[in-house]
């Protein structure tokens, strides 16, 4: 079992910045959630919580019902800007978190190249990331993160730094690998599109201090109208029940940038 | 990271070419420039030693005295043995101070980068002796360890420590925090850690800070070696001052020169290869 | 293993320092109490203390501290600000003449890699111990900070104040001084205090070697008469007089920054 929950939970940097104000998710095992909100409302931060890298000022974060201290490979990242490895090759970098594990050398290579194989990407084995488009980078990390077999898949704004054409390959190719091969997954983005088209259930945040706003129950809707009939990304963004679905949340989004300041 | 386009790598390869001809042109013309300009030195070099006899031998030599002076150098010794034996016992001091400094400077550096703790403990020292120039140690090494190599090498270290331990550290402090949060997310151990992500990570500015230490232990050794020894290049050049020896005395200069730029050329082969992966990438 | 990313608050990392400090100091003065080494070898912090008090009313060497470092100091105004003369307005007009740059930078080149204090004994044959042997020297060791800067702050100006300058058919040696020069002023100011640095670090060589007065040659006499507080205290006044020179460019270099609205 490896569900994400947030319970109540705040974190403040410093004296006077709050990015999150009790904030009660629960991302259930398997189940692919993509958090949408404004830039700086603290979706990020909610990710980086998950994945260990800070700890809440209050509530709490459970993975799997253990609380969480670190970070570490059960809960793999994927990072906006790639963070691969300059220095080591694609091959060396997809295998560095399986070496860290102790893996022999044989199985290892094994795990590396069916990885590199489902990223399409067999030919640049032995390239260095400098020599790599930054789609083949970031296809790089996701197949980084997908080799350790994570429980958890935290991935912050992973197409952010890609121009458009890049992003929607990388999207089609995200939902081929989520269905084929299912895993809790938190997905950082601010794009509304993307996370209606990439995942089970949207949560909205609020501006700061984040909270979740509401819960948009996307898989009934995709399941009833059969999206996955259509292969491409453009067909499946024409369809009426996505547009409503998308038309709710920029809605629901707009609404938070009108209220207050 | 900039966004790249499936279609970079081709755009990539135009531009290059393209500068790479540009470069070509402006390279050959420096280059003749360069020769003329060498060329009309030489002669005027000539014309006033020589031809002229403006500049007396006992001020600056002719080019005839010079290479009269560097036969002998290479020949037949000056002062006691080739110029060659002088140039190995010099090499092997800045050697040996260089790499004692990079093994006692990187390990500190990165230390005082990683952990805040240790940099506000040791930082008040360095900050106390870093405006004493290092050749201000001379004399102290001298009066502490003698007119030998000891004294020598210390200095050096004495020199080259702080630009290795400060690149070091500027390198570890830079390291970009994603690169760390990765390297945490995948389990990586603690000397792992170190030494396959760290060392790497920094190892571009360390090596400028290197390049920096071999600066500083040649010059070092140089002016050591002219206050007091009885060996190596800066004997060499006392020795003829004294001897009122101009010949050998540029002689002596033109090898402190090319040792140091030949070492500097070295240490830039061995960071083509260390860091190929940062050279292609522009800015860091 | 979380690194740390934030620097320490300002008390703990005083204390910190204190402790460090302290720590040096207490450690130095044991060394020295301790008989471990001879007090001749390791005079400890105090009696360092007391000996820079008494040298800057009694002489050693041919004069007091203060009448040392003044000479060392006028040896190093001269040749500093004959590197700075010579050195700028070349780097600035090699920026701006590409045939100029093309004939200096191969000699410069050439000449760079021979550490300034191998001049020395060149410097001692043409001027002996008189006061032109240090000035070659630190003009060697200050030269080319201030030629690298200029010309780096001239040859990177920005292209486009260049073609406004030349569409409004300013000529020459007006654009070097009314064009270049503004524009490369912040380069110019840190090469100046690079050099300043180097150019000292340099004199105090020199000293040790052909000298008859000044700090350099004081801590050398100390040296031979094995009087080591003497040649610490030498240590301490030529860090000190370092730490001001850098301290009061490092002023000037704000204020001509503020000045020319670029804070």
């Amino acid at each position: 079992m490896s569900a994400i929950r947030f319970e109540r939970v705040e974190k403040s940097f410093g004296n006077h910045v709050k990015a999150l104000d009790g904030v009660d998710l629960t991302v259930a095992d398997r189940e692919f959630v993509a958090i949408v909100g404004a830039s700086g409302c603290g979706k990020t931060t909610c990710l980086r919580l998950a994945a260990g890298f800070e700890a809440p000022t209050g509530g709490r974060i459970t993975v799997g019902g253990q609380p969480v201290t670190e970070p570490g490979p059960d809960r793999a990242v994927v990072f906006q800007q790639f963070a691969l490895f300059p220095w080591k090759t694609v091959m060396q970098n997809i295998g560095f978190g399986l070496r860290n594990k102790g893996m022999p050398a044989a199985e290892r290579r094994e795990r590396v190249a069916a990885a590199i194989d489902m990223i399409g990407l067999s030919s640049h084995a032995d390239a260095y990331p400098h020599q790599l488009s930054g789609g083949m980078q970031q296809r790089v990390a996701i197949a980084r993160a997908y080799v350790l077999e994570p429980e958890v898949l935290l991935m912050d704004e992973p197409f952010g730094a890609l121009d458009a054409q890049t992003r929607v390959v990388m999207q089609e190719e995200l939902v081929r690998l989520a269905r084929k091969n299912p895993r809790t997954v938190l997905f950082i983005t601010h794009g509304v599109e993307e996370a209606v088209y990439l995942a089970d259930r949207v949560a909205v945040m609020t501006k700061r201090p984040g909270r979740i706003k509401e819960m948009i129950d996307v898989k009934a809707v995709r399941e009833a109208e059969r999206w996955e009939e259509h292969a491409r990304i453009e067909d499946v963004m024409d369809l009426e029940s996505f547009v409503h679905l998308r038309t709710h949340i920029w809605k629901s989004l707009r609404d938070e940038k009108a209220a207050g300041r | 990271m900039k966004a790249h386009s499936l279609n970079a790598h081709a755009v990539r390869r135009d531009k290059t070419a393209t500068a790479a001809r540009g470069n070509a042109v402006k390279f050959s013309r420096r280059m003749c420039v360069g020769m003329a300009t060498l060329v009309v030195i030489a002669v005027l070099w000539y014309v006033a030693t020589t031809g002229l006899g403006l500049i007396s031998a006992g001020r600056f030599p002719a080019p005839v005295d010079v290479e009269a002076a560097a036969v002998q150098a290479l020949v037949r010794g000056y002062p006691d043995t080739t110029l060659l034996v002088h140039v190995l016992h010099s090499l092997r001091l800045v050697a040996l101070g260089f790499v004692v400094s990079v093994a006692l400077g990187v390990p500190l550096g990165m230390l005082m980068g990683w952990n805040r703790t240790a940099e506000a403990l040791i930082n008040p020292v360095f900050l106390l002796l870093r405006p004493i120039p290092p050749l201000a140690w001379i004399p102290l090494a001298i009066l502490w360890l003698g007119l030998g190599d000891e004294a020598k090498v210390m200095v050096i270290v004495i020199a080259a420590l702080p630009p290795a331990v400060i690149s070091t550290q500027a390198g570890v402090r830079g390291v970009p925090p994603h690169i760390v949060e990765a390297a945490q997310m995948l389990g990586t151990p603690r000397l792992r850690f170190v030494l396959d992500v760290l060392a790497p990570a920094a190892a571009p500015m360390i090596f400028t800070g290197l390049r920096l230490a071999l600066q500083a232990s040649w010059t070092t050794l140089v002016a050591a070696e002219l206050v007091g020894s009885l060996a190596g290049l800066g004997y060499v050049l006392n020795v003829a001052q004294q001897d009122l020896y101009p010949g050998m005395i540029l002689v002596g200069m033109a090898a402190v020169g090319v040792l140091g730029a030949g070492s500097t050329a070295l240490l830039g082969m061995a960071e083509r290869r260390a860091i190929g992966w940062a050279q292609l990438r522009g800015a860091a | 293993m979380i690194a740390s990313r934030q620097p320490l608050p300002l008390h703990r990392s005083l204390v910190l320092g204190a402790i460090g400090t302290l720590t040096f100091l207490g450690f130095w003065a044991f060394l020295a109490r301790s008989g471990l080494v001879s007090p001749l070898f390791l005079p400890g912090p105090v009696a360092v203390a007391e000996r820079f008090a008494t040298l800057t009313e009694r002489p050693f060497a041919g004069g007091t501290l203060p009448a040392h470092v003044a000479s060392s100091l006028q040896r190093f105004l001269v040749g500093y600000l004959l590197a700075a003369a010579v050195g700028v307005p070349l780097g600035l007009t090699m920026g701006w003449s590409r045939l100029l740059d093309d004939i200096v930078t191969p000699i410069f080149d050439g000449l760079r890699f021979i550490a300034p204090i191998a001049w020395v004994p060149f410097a001692a044959l043409w001027f002996g111990t008189g006061i032109g042997g240090p000035i070659l020297i630190i003009f060697a060791g200050a030269f080319p900070p201030c030629l690298i800067n200029a010309y780096r702050g001239a040859r990177y100006i920005d292209a486009r104040l260049l073609e406004a300058a030349e569409m409004l058919g300013t000529p020459g040696y007006r654009m070097i001084a009314e064009v270049l020069l503004p524009a490369a002023l912040p380069s110019i100011v840190a090469g100046l205090r690079i050099s300043a640095g180097l150019g000292w670090q340099s004199l105090v060589g020199a000293e040790l070697i052909v000298a008859s007065t000044g700090v350099g040659y004081m801590m050398v006499q100390a040296q031979g008469a094995v009087s080591t507080a003497t040649v610490m205290v030498g240590m301490v006044a030529i860090g000190l007089v370092g730490v001001v020179i850098d301290v009061a460019l490092r002023a000037l270099e704000t204020r001509l920054r503020r000045h020319h609205g670029q804070a």
